[in-house]
């Protein structure tokens, strides 16, 4: 409603200023000729101008009696307006409820998109001065890396640099709140972490300064959400207790609501160094900052160069090529995927609204042809067109307001249904919610609506020459509003066809995707982690004991048929990367390092293509071995020499179990196995090593299940077999293989789905639009319908030449689309996999399938008119 | 509606003015405020510009129309003319009018 009313008052502006002109020469006018009276009464002329002041009265007054006068008639004329208008809809159901529909459509859609764009584009981090925010990395020639504890402790003394820096490490603890224990995620940060982001307590207190050395106390810190949902916002959380992974922590502070309950983490707690830790070989730790207030990025930097510089004495040799790199931290939180899919939901939301736009003009357009009679008599009967127009505009208006008011409804309830959708691949600072700039953007995007639906019908309907249409407008159509319908209806179908194509190549390229082989078995397999608790696993032979017993109990579970454990699923990527050295050799080769366990080939079915596999022999004590994927053994013998590996030693770095850091181990290449895919379906293959997990035991694995019958329904017995092993260790992100592949092409099939389905709305559209202009015409054109057949015209040809008519438009429209397509899919390059973005094949589906929605719309009035009877219109209209 | 006094009888401007322009035809706001006063002879105090807020108010109704013309000083004005739903109007108007003195007038012999 805000809308009508500053609409109203700008109009009223330019109009008063118009109007108080015009009084103020009518005012003038009639002094002087009150004047000349007077002097030609006799008067002198001192005197006639007194007297002609006189008899006219107070100037003021009577302006402002006029204004009042005016606007009181300017508001009566609007409310009778809507009033009129409102009947005229009311009068007109299906016509109402169709173009409020397509308005509530087109701006409930673009409002649910915009609040995405807004969140995660458009405003900025909700914290304070997010612009000293930054992330710190310490970079090899190639890639980001996290930093040592030495060398944070290094950032961490740059006073001058950094007013706050912290290091983050996710962890992960057991919480047993009565049944089954649960898995809680949090993070260990440094003291510092909360003023990096200038966050304050909602409960309590966050870290004090220190709080990160070796003390005998354990703190924490909830998310709002985790004191509402664990501890069900109990006032006096304070004084009570979480108990993670079997030790007692103080909870000393809640987090405000907002940000950082959309974070994964639910609780927080101060990272300690153990003295194990404090070298410069082992890269585990992310940094992230905040500048001190007059240092900017460009500045950090260079310090951060000089410092680098500084160390090197200190740094391994190997490593005299790493720098030290600084970051916006906010640039990092939005990937170039997610920025990409977003602008392109928004683009296609964007051409629906058009397309939307169009329908309802076209519509609006119709029924003002049918109209031309009643604004004619209007005219006649002496309503100025000023009047006819504003009239005409109010009708619009109510449609745009009803329709944005419905579209706001619409886009609350799609932003509700789809935030568990989209919410996990936004980054935890995005809050989607309906706010006041997102409302706003809704009010713009309906006044922008009403410019392009009620300016070009009220323009048509007014300033066509009425005074014909009096005796003409029952018969017969309009020439220039025909027009104008064709011409918006070859747009929509324009606007279909770039959209479809776009939807085309994407799905064309989702297919090829899915026949990506994964390498591994995909059905039947389900996967879920388990996280070692430090306490209850102090040794690697504890660790190493529970895999054995788990995957022996595993295995007598009904339906199980084969059980293993490591560190990383497919698809999902593998969080160790080292060199492996060949000793001879110059170069050195990159790749990932798995750790698994005997079973985890026969499990997935990966099967051994020379060599052996890794076997229950390989235990610690044993001597070191390691099985490498064909593409490891691609690269060795392409660009190591090395032709036959098996036999073959190679050196590397491999962590210890626990805080222990890497060392180095020379183990033996004892098979060659099929490559899996690690980093997801459309990454290329990487060269993967695989070494026993006996020898090199991790805390954080993954158990892997295949099953006989449907996965899912075994999970009670998987459960019950793992809580035999250990009572207190709980499971998480149980997903079947199919999940997590599903879940390795999010990116993919998001933005496909999205653009599928308003491609979809937008072929609808633009077929009603069709079906509405060709009905109209045919209705007008009944009488020469009549006429042709009576003269001897088959239904069959009457048919073939509305569909004729259709044709023409859908042709211009596919040519005109296919044009746009050209020069819009290149935008989708980067989310295609294997699919040109003017891929022929896509683009004729696209074409068959705009011209074969728009046939069948057409079918419907080309067959209305063969069914004229010549006689009866005749009749009708003779 | 205007509240500042005039000795022209409460609501009844409209009236004048429209029956003016039945009578005269077309003419402009200074000829309207003349032709009234030359009617009532003098016995009528009317402030002049006070056609101008009930002209607005006619026009609005759509009972008359404007059109630009030249006044006889040579000025661009408005001449005002009666619509046909104007007309219409005028004879609702007069037909009240008559009505409602009738009444007041039959009043004013019962009561002496």
């Amino acid at each position: 409603m805000k809308l009508r009313f500053a609409a109203a008052r700008l109009l009223a502006l330019v109009r008063k200023r118009r109007l108080d002109d015009e009084l103020e020469g009518e005012i003038l006018a009639h002094l002087e000729m009150a004047e000349l009276d007077a002097i030609n009464a006799g008067l002198s002329p001192e005197a006639a101008r007194q007297k002609a002041h006189r008899s006219f009265g107070g100037i003021e007054q009577m302006k402002e009696d006029h204004r009042d006068q005016r606007s009181v008639r300017w508001a009566e004329n609007v409310w009778r307006d809507v009033r009129y208008g409102m009947a005229a809809l009311a009068r007109d159901p299906g016509f109402a409820a169709i173009t409020i529909g397509l308005v509530a459509l087109g701006i409930g859609a673009n409002t649910a998109i915009f609040s995405i764009v807004d969140a995660v584009l458009l405003r900025p981090l909700p914290f304070p001065e997010p612009d000293r925010m930054v992330r710190l990395w310490e970079t090899p020639p190639a890639g980001n890396n996290p930093t040592t504890t030495l060398t944070f402790l290094d950032w961490k003394r740059q006073d001058s640099i950094f007013e706050a820096l912290s290091a983050e490490e996710p962890f992960r603890a057991a919480v047993a709140t009565g049944g089954d224990p649960i898995r809680l995620s949090g993070k260990l940060v440094s003291a510092d972490y909360f003023n990096v982001f200038g966050v304050k307590a909602r409960l309590g207190r966050l870290f004090a300064p220190g709080e990160d050395q070796p003390a005998a106390i354990h703190v924490v810190v909830l998310s709002y959400a985790t004191w509402q949902t664990q501890f069900a916002g109990d006032p006096d959380v304070l004084k009570r207790e979480l108990t993670l992974d079997g030790e007692r922590h103080r909870i000393i502070g809640v987090l405000p609501k907002g940000s950082f309950d959309r974070d994964g983490a639910r609780f927080w707690k101060p990272l300690i160094f153990a003295p194990d830790q404090l070298n410069r070989a082992q890269h585990w730790l992310h940094g992230i900052g905040r500048l001190r207030s007059g240092v900017n990025i460009e500045q950090a930097r260079a310090r951060m160069n000089t410092l680098r510089a500084s160390l090197a004495p200190v740094m391994p040799a190997w490593k005299k090529d790493w720098r030290f790199t600084v970051d916006p931290f906010a640039r990092l939180l939005v990937g170039d995927t997610l920025r990409r899919s977003i602008y392109l939901a928004f683009g296609a939301v964007v051409m629906v609204l058009l397309i939307a736009c169009a329908n309802v003009a076209n519509l609006v357009l119709a029924k003002g042809a049918a109209r031309r009679k009643e604004m004619a008599l209007r005219a006649s009967l002496g309503a100025g067109r000023a009047r006819l127009i504003a009239q005409l505009l109010t009708e619009s208006l109510i449609v745009c307001v009803l329709g944005g008011l419905a579209g706001i409804a619409l886009a609350y309830l799609l932003l509700h249904l789809a935030a568990p959708l989209v919410e996990t691949s936004l980054p935890f600072t995005a809050d989607l919610s309906l706010d006041s700039r997102v409302l706003g953007f809704a009010a713009a995007a309906v006044m922008a609506v009403l410019m392009l639906t009620g300016l070009l019908p009220s323009w048509q309907i007014s300033f066509g020459k009425l005074s014909g249409s009096l005796n003409l407008a029952a018969r017969g159509s309009s020439g220039s509003s025909a027009a104008a319908r064709r011409a918006m209806v070859i747009g929509e179908v324009a606007i279909s066809v770039v959209l479809i194509s776009g939807a085309a190549l994407l799905f064309k390229s989702l297919a090829r995707l899915q026949l990506v082989d994964a390498g591994v078995r995909i059905d039947h397999v389900i996967t879920m982690s388990a996280d070692l608790p430090a306490a209850a696993y102090p040794a690697a032979e504890s660790a190493t004991s529970f895999y054995e017993t788990v995957v022996e109990r595993l295995r007598s579970v009904p339906g199980v048929e084969q059980a293993s454990v490591s560190l990383n699923v497919p698809l999902e990527g593998v969080e160790w990367g080292e060199f492996i050295n060949v000793p001879g050799a110059k170069e050195r080769l990159l790749v990932r390092v798995k750790m698994v366990d005997p079973w985890y080939f026969a499990t997935l079915q990966i099967p051994v293509q020379s060599g052996r596999g890794i076997e229950d022999r390989d235990r610690a004590g044993a001597p070191p071995v390691m099985v490498i994927n064909q593409e490891t053994a691609r690269n060795l013998s392409g660009r190591l020499n090395l032709a036959n590996p098996v036999g073959r030693t190679v050196v590397t770095y491999l962590p210890g179990y626990g805080p222990i850091p890497e060392s180095r181990v020379s183990p033996r290449i004892v098979g060659v196995i099929r490559n899996e895919r690690t980093g997801g379906l459309h990454a290329a293959i990487e060269p993967v090593v695989y070494v026993p997990l006996a020898q090199f035991p991790r805390q954080n694995v993954h158990l892997v299940v295949r099953t006989r019958s449907q996965p899912l329904t075994a999970m009670p017995g998987i459960r019950e077999a793992v809580r035999q092993v250990d009572p207190h260790l709980p499971l998480g992100e149980v997903r079947t293989m199919e999940q997590v592949k599903e879940q390795s092409m999010l990116w993919a099939t998001q933005p496909t789905w999205t653009v599928g389905v308003f491609a979809g709305l937008a072929a609808l559209m633009a077929a009603l639009g069709l079906y509405g202009v060709l009905v109209n015409s045919v209705t007008q054109q009944r009488r020469e319908i009549g006429i042709r057949m009576a003269l001897g015209a088959r239904p069959g040809e009457v048919m073939s030449r509305t569909l004729r008519t259709a044709l023409g438009m859908l042709l211009v429209g596919l040519a005109a689309g296919l044009a746009g397509a050209y020069a819009l899919t290149r935008a989708l390059k980067s989310l295609l996999f294997q699919v040109s973005a003017l891929d022929p094949v896509a683009l004729a589906a696209a074409c068959v399938l705009m011209t074969l929605v728009g046939t069948l719309a057409a079918l419907i009035p080309a067959s209305r008119a063969a069914r004229v009877d010549p006689m009866t219109v005749l009749r009708d209209e003779g | 509606m205007s509240e500042h006094k005039t000795d022209v009888p409460y609501g009844t401007l409209d009236l004048l003015i429209l029956k003016t322009l039945d009578t005269m035809g077309p003419m402009h706001g200074y000829r309207i405020a003349r032709r009234i006063e030359q009617v009532a002879e003098n016995l009528l105090r009317l402030n002049q510009g006070s056609i101008y807020p009930a002209l607005i108010r006619l026009e609005e109704q759509g009972w008359i129309r404007t059109k630009w013309g030249i006044s006889e000083t040579k000025r661009k004005v408005k001449f005002y003319s009666l619509t046909t739903a104007g007309a219409k109007q005028l004879s609702v108007a007069v037909a009240n009018w008559e009505r409602a003195t009738a009444l007041v007038a039959r009043f004013l012999e019962a009561e002496s």
